[in-house]
């Protein structure tokens, strides 16, 4: 417990400094002012924004990139309450009795207790992550290249299962991830591999470049697709903070909300999701009332918006403890981190404990910044809501084609977030979820590299390779969530999860 | 059934060859064959020590596999025949343009088929705005004109300007023709000045009249 309190003193002292709290203050304030605009949700924010963060050091660049995550995911919260056109699937369930409270004219309360709730469960979730962090890593660092494979291996099973859409989809998408992390260099023969003669191809895919153009671009392009709805937004949003029976009516859920998102995020797939789906299904089963549901139930806006709160906090463990990103969101975070020279994994947290510890510290930080910053300039997001997409995508596209061609001062990489924009968008229209993609070309290297020593140790038998006890479990486990997910019932569950979006 | 689900669906059936899965599952395959392709000439190694050419073969099968599997699906599976592959070719065709023309004439430089000169963020920053601002369905030319400059002079302000990132603001023939006793800074700030100073006389000339009248 000492070593707790030691822990998040250190990462205090990296917080407050000038240059992280600015940093933690504009990522907060860019992420929000993107995130709130319609139709853009967290994972499109952070990677039109990610290149804003490469020029400050590690811990700072981490830090603003988290700020901007929370922004992001707090505006998208604002749009779904005030508009009712969520920008991703985690504040889809906020919509509902968000907006019913805004059509009630009590918006103002519901985005008060939105920000409340997730601050309190941010809170709790720092200090989640913050008690599991070192028990992890210690665990981590025993593991062998064979267990670690398996490891990954169950990983991305778990964040294929846990996604929405066809399970086959999702497969192709990861090899394909998986082979773009193979194009470039061979990491031990220095050999092109897969470059087809082309120089620009030798460095291999760009992180930052790749997810622009997937989600950034084909995101305005998707927009664009769709005929141009301009969102009603209405001025009156009131008073902003609860009043004592809407204190008493949410603590509960806020509690629930915070504990079940902390712990669901922990596990790989889409966490903050699949967490406030569960919160909501949660509140109404123990509310007195379950028909005020839907009609502006200020439990309904409170407990999942606690939920996916906490468990967008808690993702970060499996990034920061095991160097396993499990969500698209942390594959671009881990992108960014090891651009920084820190590769993330389970020796950050003794190599860099400034590092590892201001990020934790900075989250709990970021989420205050919120609170206090955020709902008094509500008026200001209603405003951005307002100007009408045909300004705002011009705006994005520029803002992406600077950034990204700043990042590396490379014209190719321009050319080539075109390129992945394009592709974006037709798997998209394809019915393909990107997702998996980025998260196998995150993990690709180190995939390849476990198996190449898990392989060079067991001198080649594959029997030996497998035997290892936790390999086999974890394998184990791997096949009877992929079984599992084929059987009738639970694909039935996903194809629900999946449509609800 | 096949016509009960037509008219649920209140569609056509597709023709196999335009279905969504078939198109998302031939593109799959070919995609592994390009892999495939791309791995001939890598060595596959052994087992205790497998070569640079060994996981992008077996992917490559993999994928050939699964994509083929979405493929089947999309020939079988009776809700598959209703899903059309379909997408918006202007407003993609449009922002692709200016996404590329940012990327050849920023800089310029070599792109193995043609060469471009440098045009610097002034001269692509409103370019690109204005051209991507041409995919909406309806297009103000008059609030698109605004913004290209109002927009190309903020990002002057922040990129080399506020946080010192190397992007070349100038074309190459002007960059070179700035006298040294101005110097680039000077020379950068006059320019986003000057392009706000103009978006903000095309607001009030162009824009608030509109608004007015509206």
């Amino acid at each position: 417990m000492t070593d707790l309190l030691q822990h998040l003193q250190l990462g205090f002292s990296v917080v407050f400094s000038f240059q992280n709290l600015f940093l933690c203050l504009v990522g907060c304030l860019v992420g929000t002012l993107i995130g709130v605009l319609p139709g853009i949700g967290p994972l499109a924010t952070i990677a039109i924004l990610m290149p804003l963060t490469y020029s400050a050091d590690p811990a700072g660049a981490i830090i603003m990139l988290a700020g901007i995550y929370y922004g992001a995911q707090y505006g998208g919260s604002t749009t779904a309450i005030l508009v009712n056109m969520p920008g991703e699937s985690s504040s889809v369930v906020t919509a509902l009795d968000g907006h019913a409270m805004a059509r009630q004219g009590r918006a103002g309360k519901a985005l008060g207790i939105a920000a409340i709730g997730s601050f309190i469960a941010g809170s709790f979730a720092t200090l989640v992550v913050a008690a599991v962090a070192i028990p992890l890593s210690r665990l981590a660092l025993g593991l062998t290249a064979g267990n670690y494979f398996s490891l990954m291996l169950l990983g991305l099973t778990l964040a294929i299962v846990l996604g929405s859409g066809s399970l086959l989809k999702a497969f192709c998408m990861l090899l394909i991830g998986v082979t773009m992390a193979l194009v470039g260099a061979d990491q031990i023969t220095g050999e092109a591999r897969l470059t087809f003669g082309s120089q620009v191809l030798y460095d291999g895919f760009d992180m930052a470049v790749v997810a622009m153009g997937l989600f950034g671009i084909a995101e305005i392009l998707r927009n664009l697709g769709a005929s141009e709805r301009q969102p009603f937004v209405d001025n009156v949003v009131g008073g902003l903070l609860p009043d004592k029976q809407d204190i008493k009516d949410s603590a509960g859920a806020i509690a629930r909300g915070s504990l079940l998102g902390s712990i669901i995020g922990i596990i790989p797939g889409n966490g903050a999701t699949l967490s406030s789906f569960a919160s909501y299904v949660l509140e109404k089963k123990l509310s007195k009332h379950p028909e005020t549901f839907g009609k502006g139930a200020i439990q309904g806006v409170a407990g999942p918006e606690s939920a996916n709160n906490a468990a967008a906090q808690t993702t970060f463990v499996p990034l920061l403890t095991l160097g396993l990103p499990s969500t698209a969101t942390m594959a671009l975070v881990g992108g960014a981190m090891t651009l920084h020279g820190v590769v993330p994994g389970p020796q950050v947290i003794d190599m860099h404990p400034e590092l590892f510890w201001g990020v934790v510290t900075s989250m709990w930080l970021g989420n205050l910044m919120l609170v206090i910053i955020n709902l008094p300039l509500i008026g200001v997001w209603v405003k951005f809501l307002k100007v009408p997409y045909h300004l705002l995508f011009p705006t994005i596209i520029l803002l992406c084609c600077v950034g990204i061609y700043s990042v590396n001062s490379r014209p190719t990489d321009v050319l080539m977030v075109a390129g992945f924009g394009l592709a974006g968008y037709l798997l998209y229209r394809l019915k393909f979820d990107p997702t998996p993609l980025l998260l196998g070309l995150v993990l690709g290297g180190m995939l390849e590299d476990s198996l190449r020593r898990g392989l060079i140790l067991s001198r080649g038998s594959f029997w030996t390779f497998v035997s290892d006890p936790l390999t086999l479990v974890l394998l184990g486990l791997s096949a009877v969530i992929v079984v599992s997910a084929l059987s009738p019932s639970i694909s039935r569950g996903r194809k629900v999860l999946s449509e609800d979006e | 059934m096949t016509h009960e689900a037509a008219e649920q669906q209140g569609r056509e059936p597709v023709p196999p060859y335009a279905r969504l899965e078939v198109i998302g599952g031939a593109t799959m395959v070919a995609i592994a064959a390009l892999i495939w392709f791309g791995a001939i000439n890598l060595a596959l190694g052994t087992l205790p020590n497998f070569g640079p050419g060994a996981l992008p073969r077996v992917l490559a099968i993999l994928l050939a596999l699964a994509g083929a599997g979405v493929l089947i699906q999309g020939l079988v599976r009776p809700e598959a025949a209703f899903e059309r592959f379909e997408f918006a070719l202007r407003p993609t065709l449009v922002i692709m343009l200016a996404v590329v023309l940012f990327g050849l004439f920023i800089r310029g430089g070599n792109f193995g088929l043609l060469s471009t000169p440098q045009l610097g963020l002034c001269v692509v920053g409103p370019l690109t705005v204005f051209i991507a601002g041409c995919a909406a369905p309806q297009v103000n030319l008059r609030q698109l004109l605004v913004l290209a400059f109002g927009l190309t002079a903020l990002m002057l302000l922040v990129f080399p300007d506020l946080l010192r990132l190397g992007i070349p603001p100038f074309p190459a023939i002007l960059q070179n023709a700035i006298p040294p006793s101005l110097g680039r800074e000077t020379a950068l700030r006059i320019a986003y000045a000057g392009y706000g100073v103009l978006a903000l006389i095309l607001y009030l000339a162009f824009v608030r009249p509109d608004r007015r009248a509206a």
